[in-house]
């Protein structure tokens, strides 16, 4: 091992130190450096959240060598705002409410000052087309990319510095009102400390061995030559967990490791920690375990089957939970019915793709409380299951929520912080964990693969009188939020209504995929996709125009819902009205218009798919102008 | 991740060489890093231990560039970003710009190079199509008997078939060598799930010339990647269409004529509904660029392929 000597310069100021080859100049920022602006959302040059100026030029350090920073001159996102003065950029950014989750926003920050430097008037397109190589998915890249033309305007003296301000409003009024995030400074600045940019002195880096069987029995865990490598200050597996071992939204059916079987490729089995990661890393190989594979399930076909395998003892069906709703008499319905359509739809499994992987950071206080940080979205229940998987009292237990680089759900589980405690608790030493990418697509919740069978009867007014909806869903190998998923994918799936006979049942079952989970909407997709495509068809079939049809069927104020719930107010119509007027809807049926229809193309939209905006500036640069 | 025991940045040919005959066996060239990195993860080639990086992006020689009314020369080392600086690599290159702007985003073309893309020699590498198209030859570099001995050789027959390249051990590629088209109108046409950061499914490059009455080519040039083993000059289609003048039903005849050369793995249907299109649609861009009027390029020709 020969360590490289970087000399740099680091916003502005000189800096020398050894660095290890094999790292990247992100590692070197964020470990040595602890400039934690720039993050790690993909480490494969995909997301954008680790940009930095190199020599003037924005990069994406998590694919730049340590090496090649010998001699630079490098600007982080913590040079942009000195002191207590943000950019125009950033500015821009807060004015314009272009942050939620935050995690993208210092890589944002950096490619918009990129782009503003390349091109001080470009247009929205150019802005758009600069900004390409960062990934947002909270803010939807609108405000991100109002912003930049707001700090483009103010930068070129088009509009005042008064309108990064905020807007004057009426006292107490914040409905309706555009209210600046308070949390938006520490984000646009690089401020911010999510988990994985949080430590602590003496820390251990966990890192976690996983099961690469879908299903099998384990026959044994060998850790003892993990244990023995040198810099190995601990070993944990299943047989640590010294209360009652099982978490999960509903049922608690997932141990923190794996516990006789592995159900899923990705399940944690074992985990090591050491003050190097790569050393951690190299552990986990000396980890012997015999696996004994059994069959598996990979759909829900074969999880219905007869004789199928058993995964959850206590679930001999393999049916998580199964959730019926019943209205009227169905049969009755259909047969009152003009038109009847019966259709089977399927969705599939889809990750939530937080630009923030999982992670965490565990330590046993002063006083003897176990206490995890992380960016989990249901602190308050993990503490609970917490609490007897580690047989401590609920008062020494502590969480604390961690700034959540986006969440949409996949947030919930308790997937990780029992292990950061039991590692905590067994070496008495700070431990941090922070997921890979393709850890955290491989181990955590998937939103709920369906297929749903949709029988749907109608009068040739359009009126529903009956609805028939049967969803199988693929809940993977653990409970995680599934009975919900359900309860909201039956109560909600026959969508904002009036249906006199209904018949509704939603069904989760165990398979040997990845666990499925809570994300947003949280089954009412999976369903409401049913029905409402089904709907489309229908109003085809009848001649109606698809608003129309929903007009015809919506519940208006004071309308009892399927699951016998009072609404007092329903927006429904107004919904629709907004719909059909943002999209420049064409009344009529669908079929009647092809070629001729008014509704697309014109303003707000755009053709799909094209690139080349920056030509025409190109263009316009005489080549003596060009810097030789 | 990418494990190593030693980085090098040499500073001259000489010195890369000499560390490449030091440490044969156990080293790697490293240019942009931007595929190296990316590969050396789970689901890829996982944990990867390389006793050896070697980092040429620092010799001078790879970073060359030379221009006349000719041909272009320049290093290997070349950032793809480069061809979106100005206008005037442009004008020589005119195939180059719209392949750039498409590949990966503006971060990534800062640091991964032309001879990075080259050398990798994937099926979707988007620099080789415009490279075919315009005549690109490579020059190889190695060390003999204390020696820099060089050879040069078409692109198109350097690249051989998936990740393989007629490049023997100890050798550099260092530079390349294509036509000055001066004049020329050029395009690149992509798709793939996005527009940044995306690999090709169907690419093609057209260059074309107009001769003097403004209504035939004077020259034409397509290449095809992302369909195949292997990216692929149209010669046939070429020869077609300097055979007659430009016609909206010679352009459409043309256009039929590749769509037998899909090979793929994948998707094979819809990469030749995507090849005829983009045939149409590279050769209209192309042409408007060379200063086709309305007379060739009917306002309807171009409203259904572009």
């Amino acid at each position: 091992m020969s360590e490289l000597r970087i000399e740099a310069t680091i916003n502005g100021r000189k800096v020398k130190r050894t660095a290890q080859p094999h790292q990247r100049l992100l590692d070197f920022l964020r470990d040595d450096l602890h400039l934690t602006g720039a993050k790690e959302g993909c480490g494969a040059g995909e997301c954008g959240t680790c940009s930095v100026f190199v020599d003037g030029v924005l990069k994406k350090s998590c694919l730049v060598p340590v090496g090649k920073a010998q001699g630079t001159n490098i600007e982080t996102v913590e040079s942009l705002a000195m002191g207590n003065d943000l950019s125009v950029l950033q500015q821009a950014f807060h004015k314009a409410g272009a942050s939620q989750c935050g995690y993208c926003i210092p890589g944002m920050v950096m490619a918009a000052t990129a782009a503003m430097r390349a091109n001080p008037f470009a247009g929205r397109e150019e802005i758009k087309e600069r900004l390409g190589g960062n990934i947002c998915r909270c803010t939807g890249y609108q405000k991100i990319i109002d912003a930049v033309e707001l700090a483009r305007d103010v930068q070129n003296g088009r509009l005042p510095i008064s309108a990064l301000a905020e807007l004057d409003q009426e006292d107490g009024k914040f409905i309706g009102a555009n209210i600046r995030r308070l949390d938006a400074p520490s984000k646009v600045s690089g401020a911010l400390k999510y988990a994985a940019d949080m430590t602590m002195p003496n820390m251990l880096h966990l890192q976690v061995l996983r099961s690469p069987h879908p299903h099998a029995r384990i026959v044994s865990i060998d850790t003892s030559q993990a244990e023995a490598m040198d810099g190995v200050e601990g070993v944990i597996t299943c047989a640590d967990v010294p209360g009652e071992d099982g978490f999960g939204v509903f049922v608690h059916d997932q141990p923190i490791m794996a516990r006789d079987k592995v159900r899923y490729v990705g399940e944690a089995v074992a985990a090591v920690a050491s003050e190097d990661p790569v050393i951690a890393r190299r552990a986990l190989e000396k980890i012997k375990v015999v696996y004994e594979p059994l069959p598996a399930l990979f759909d829900i076909d074969a999880a219905m089957a007869k004789d199928a395998p058993v995964l959850h003892d206590y679930a001999p069906d393999n049916v998580t939970k199964h959730i019926p709703i019943r209205v009227g008499d169905i049969e009755q319905g259909f047969a009152e019915s003009d038109l009847v359509i019966e259709e089977t739809y399927s969705t599939q499994a889809i990750e939530h793709a937080y630009l923030e992987p999982e992670a965490g950071l565990a330590y046993v206080d002063p006083d003897g409380v176990v206490t995890v940080i992380s960016p989990s979205q249901n602190i308050t229940h993990h503490r609970h299951m917490l609490s007897k998987i580690i047989a401590q009292p609920i008062n020494k237990v502590r969480f604390i929520m961690s700034p959540v680089g986006g969440g949409f759900g996949g947030k919930e589980d308790m997937i990780y912080q029992g292990m950061l405690a039991l590692m905590a608790m067994k070496t008495r030493r700070p431990v941090r964990l922070v997921f890979t990418r393709e850890e955290s697509i491989a181990s955590t919740a998937k939103r709920h693969p369906s297929r749903t069978v949709l029988k749907m009867g109608l009068m040739s007014d359009g009126r529903i009188r009956a609805l028939q909806l049967n969803m199988i869903c693929d809940g993977g190998a653990y409970g995680l939020s599934s009975e919900g998923v359900m309860r909201k994918a039956a109560i909600l799936g026959a969508g904002p209504y009036n249906i006199p006979h209904l018949r509704v049942d939603t069904l989760a079952l165990y398979t040997n995929n990845t666990p499925s989970g809570a994300f947003r909407s949280f089954g009412a997709l999976q369903t409401q996709f049913a029905t409402e495509t089904t709907l489309d068809m229908a109003a085809e079939r009848l001649g109606l125009d698809p608003f129309e049809i929903r007009r015809v069927n919506a519940m208006r104020n004071g309308a009892t819902t399927h699951t016998k719930q009072k609404l007092k107010s329903v927006s429904l119509l107004r919904v629709l009205e907004a719909a059909a007027k943002g999209s420049n809807w064409e009344a009529g049926i669908p079929t009647s218009r092809g070629d001729t229809r008014t509704d697309m193309g014109g303003e707000g939209l755009r053709p799909a798919c094209t690139l080349g905006a920056r030509f025409e500036t190109i263009e316009a640069t005489e080549p003596q102008s060009e810097v030789a | 991740m990418l494990h190593c025991d030693t980085y090098l940045t040499p500073a001259s040919l000489d010195e890369a060489f000499d560390a490449m005959a030091a440490h044969q066996g156990r080293c790697r060239i490293v240019a942009g890093a931007t595929d190296l990195l990316p590969w050396a993860r789970e689901g890829r080639a996982g944990d990867v231990s390389i006793p050896v990086l070697i980092d040429i992006t620092r010799i001078p020689e790879m970073n060359e560039r030379r221009i006349d009314d000719k041909r272009v020369r320049l290093g290997a080392a070349t950032p793809i970003q480069r061809f979106l600086d100005g206008p005037s690599l442009g004008r020589a290159l005119p195939g180059m710009p719209r392949c750039a702007v498409w590949f990966a985003d503006d971060q990534i073309r800062e640091s991964a190079t032309v001879g990075g893309n080259i050398v990798n020699a994937s099926p979707a590498g988007d620099c080789i199509p415009p490279l075919i198209a315009h005549e690109a030859e490579v020059e190889l570099a190695a060390k003999r008997d204390g020696k820099i001995v060089r050879r040069r050789m078409k692109l198109d027959q350097f690249v051989r078939g998936p990740s393989r390249t007629a490049i023997e051990e100890g050798e550099l590629l260092t530079a390349f060598e294509c036509d000055a088209l001066a004049g020329y109108g050029g395009s690149f046409e992509k798709v793939g799930h996005r527009r940044s950061l995306v690999i090709s499914v169907a690419c093609i490059a057209a260059l074309v010339k107009l001769d003097d009455s403004g209504r035939g080519f004077e020259d034409v040039r397509l290449a095809i990647a992302g369909v195949g083993p292997v990216p692929q000059r149209l010669s046939d289609v070429e020869e077609f269409l300097r055979a007659a003048p430009i016609s909206q039903e010679r352009l459409e005849q043309a256009a039929e004529m590749p769509v037998a050369r899909v090979q793929s793995r994948t998707r094979q249907a819809y990469r030749r509904e995507v090849l005829r299109g983009f045939v149409m649609r590279g050769l209209i861009n192309a042409l408007r660029r060379a200063g086709a009027g309305p007379e060739i390029l009917a306002p309807e020709l171009e409203a259904s392929y572009v």
